[in-house]
């Protein structure tokens, strides 16, 4: 497990919120990087040769609950601010009739 | 003799990524669709090797049921043009068949710029008043509503302004006598 | 092209920023899991750490985060609601006819989907699970329900209300530790009193209410989606 290929997720997500054409391919991107994020903070909270974060009398040495704990809000809370943003480009595209940055740019979306 | 785990967790981070730049750079949004629950499922399983079930857990209830649903139902709701047909004449229907002449003016639209028409004459949303024309394009999504000038015999279009669609069917509309598009004034989006 | 290469060069620069400071963030798995480990269990009931933390140590976190999905869904009806009533409200779902075998497999797993969802949630504080996981698989089995039955009708109204309550409900059960032990957010039961099996009632009844909540909101959420039609 290495902390550099998560972070490599995380890039590709950039790369693609910055490349993105159109709205769904930005939401797209943005699932990535937080899939990319939670990965690292997992990765970092475990150490070698641990066990999971469960009380028994075998366990020495246990990976770190604390961003665990963190990353099950951030799933749930991702999937919900997710559906917000894909609720939003529906409504975006019945009004401008369609969803792609650069026709809603051009048309005074961005004010 | 490697440990298996690992080697499984490395080839696992390298799917990872080339799943990331697929779901980037592809350009059918239906296959990223099927690519990103398959992510989730690599993800979850990389969370489990990482010491996580709980968060594995509900990476795989959220991630492979509910997020698939939303990007599905979004992805097909933005190639629909829905159209409300006020004037249940021969416009749109004659002999029980779609084969009037604003249908198919309006298939070949939608089929131009690969969209999906939608024609409903909902009774409850016909019998608002003309009036109320600009409230129901703007609260609804309806995107096209036709109506008939009784004195002139012409088939009205109306539609929101600010929709790219629009002016796209304007142009379209300028070969045709008896279709006249007209465009709602923007108000405040979103107030 | 010159726009995409110099993207690409501030990404390269961005991981080799990463690369170089790596080793401070190594040390950042060294602080908290031999405490959690030590004292976890007997000051908080849970054998489950991160149970514990999310419903003891860091239980005003997860009190937000609960909020914080009322408000994504209250966000979500108010963008998706239309003043004028439509009637014919389809669902996206029977547009396609789903096949039989789909719909007998579902009304089979149904039942089992939600006994597990149960399951998770009850037993969150002795094995891997708990509210927040519980509530979504109790909530993917219900949409296996539009599945069985595209014409179910749904009262959204009904559901944000009895999640406002429940929200509630949590907050006044959170801050009941306040009498008991002199403390806002934590375990009802003194661990110097109780032992561990009487303080796991507090977490189960916690559980139990913010896995509704969840289960509730992300009800609310793919309904809104699949109401989205004309």
């Amino acid at each position: 497990m290495d902390p550099l290929l998560t972070f490599i997720v995380i890039l590709v997500g950039m790369y693609g919120l910055s490349t993105s054409k159109n709205i769904i391919k930005s939401v797209f991107s943005v699932t990535i990087m937080e899939s990319g994020v939670i990965l690292l903070f997992l990765n970092l909270g475990n150490t070698e040769g641990g066990s999971i974060p469960i009380v028994s009398r075998a366990s020495e040495v246990i990976a770190d609950p604390l961003p665990q704990a963190l990353m099950i809000t951030t799933i749930v809370i991702g999937s919900t601010v997710t559906a917000l943003a894909l609720m939003l480009c529906i409504k975006v595209f019945h009004h401008y009739g369609t969803v792609e940055w650069r026709e809603i740019l051009a048309r005074g979306g961005g004010k | 003799m490697p440990d298996m785990l690992e080697v499984t967790a490395y080839a696992l981070q390298v799917l990872l990524i080339l799943m990331a730049i697929a779901i980037v750079t592809h350009k059918n949004n239906g296959t990223i669709i099927i690519l990103i629950a398959v992510f989730s499922l690599v993800t979850a399983s990389l969370y489990v090797i990482n010491k996580a079930p709980d968060v594995a857990i509900a990476e795989v209830a959220i991630g492979s049921a509910i997020i698939p649903l939303i990007y599905v139902i979004s992805i097909s709701r933005q190639r629909e043009f829905i159209v409300l047909d006020k004037a249940m004449d021969d416009f749109i229907i004659s002999d029980n068949s779609f084969t009037g002449v604003g249908y198919i003016f309006l298939k070949r639209f939608t089929d131009f710029y690969h969209l999906e028409l939608n024609i409903s004459n909902d009774v409850r949303l016909c019998s608002l008043g003309a009036g109320r024309d600009q409230l129901l394009c703007e609260e609804t999504n309806v995107d096209l509503i036709i109506t008939k000038d009784e004195d002139t015999g012409k088939y009205i279009l109306k539609g929101k302004e600010s929709s790219i669609l629009m002016n796209k069917l304007k142009q379209m509309a300028k070969d045709y006598e008896m279709i006249e598009v007209v465009t709602f004034k923007d108000r405040d989006f979103g107030d | 092209m010159i726009r995409n290469g110099f993207l690409l060069l501030l990404l390269l620069v961005l991981f080799s920023v990463f690369y170089f400071s790596l080793q401070d963030l190594l040390e950042f798995q060294k602080t908290s899991a031999s405490y959690f480990l030590e004292y976890g269990l007997d000051e908080t009931g849970s054998s489950n750490l991160v149970t514990s933390i999310l419903l003891d140590y860091r239980l005003f976190d997860s009190l937000f985060e609960a909020g914080i999905l009322l408000i994504a869904v209250s966000g979500i009806i108010w963008i998706s609601k239309h003043e004028i009533e439509e009637k014919n409200a389809e669902f996206m779902i029977d547009k396609f006819k789903t096949p039989d075998l789909f719909v007998t497999f579902s009304r089979l797993v149904y039942p089992l989907m939600l006994a597990f969802g149960f399951y998770i949630i009850i037993n969150g504080h002795v094995s891997p699970g708990g509210g927040f996981q519980g509530g979504a698989i109790v909530a993917t089995a219900i949409l296996i329900l539009y599945y069985i039955d595209a014409e179910k009708e749904t009262n959204i109204k009904l559901i944000v209300t009895i999640e406002k309550y429940l929200y509630l409900t949590i907050l006044v059960i959170a801050s009941l530790s306040f009498f008991t032990r002199g403390t806002f957010f934590t375990n009802i039961f003194d661990p110097g009193t109780f032992d561990t099996g009487t303080q796991s009632i507090y977490l189960i009844v916690l559980n139990v209410l913010v896995g509704f909540k969840v289960a509730l909101g992300l009800w609310t959420i793919f309904t809104a989606f699949l109401k989205e039609g004309r």
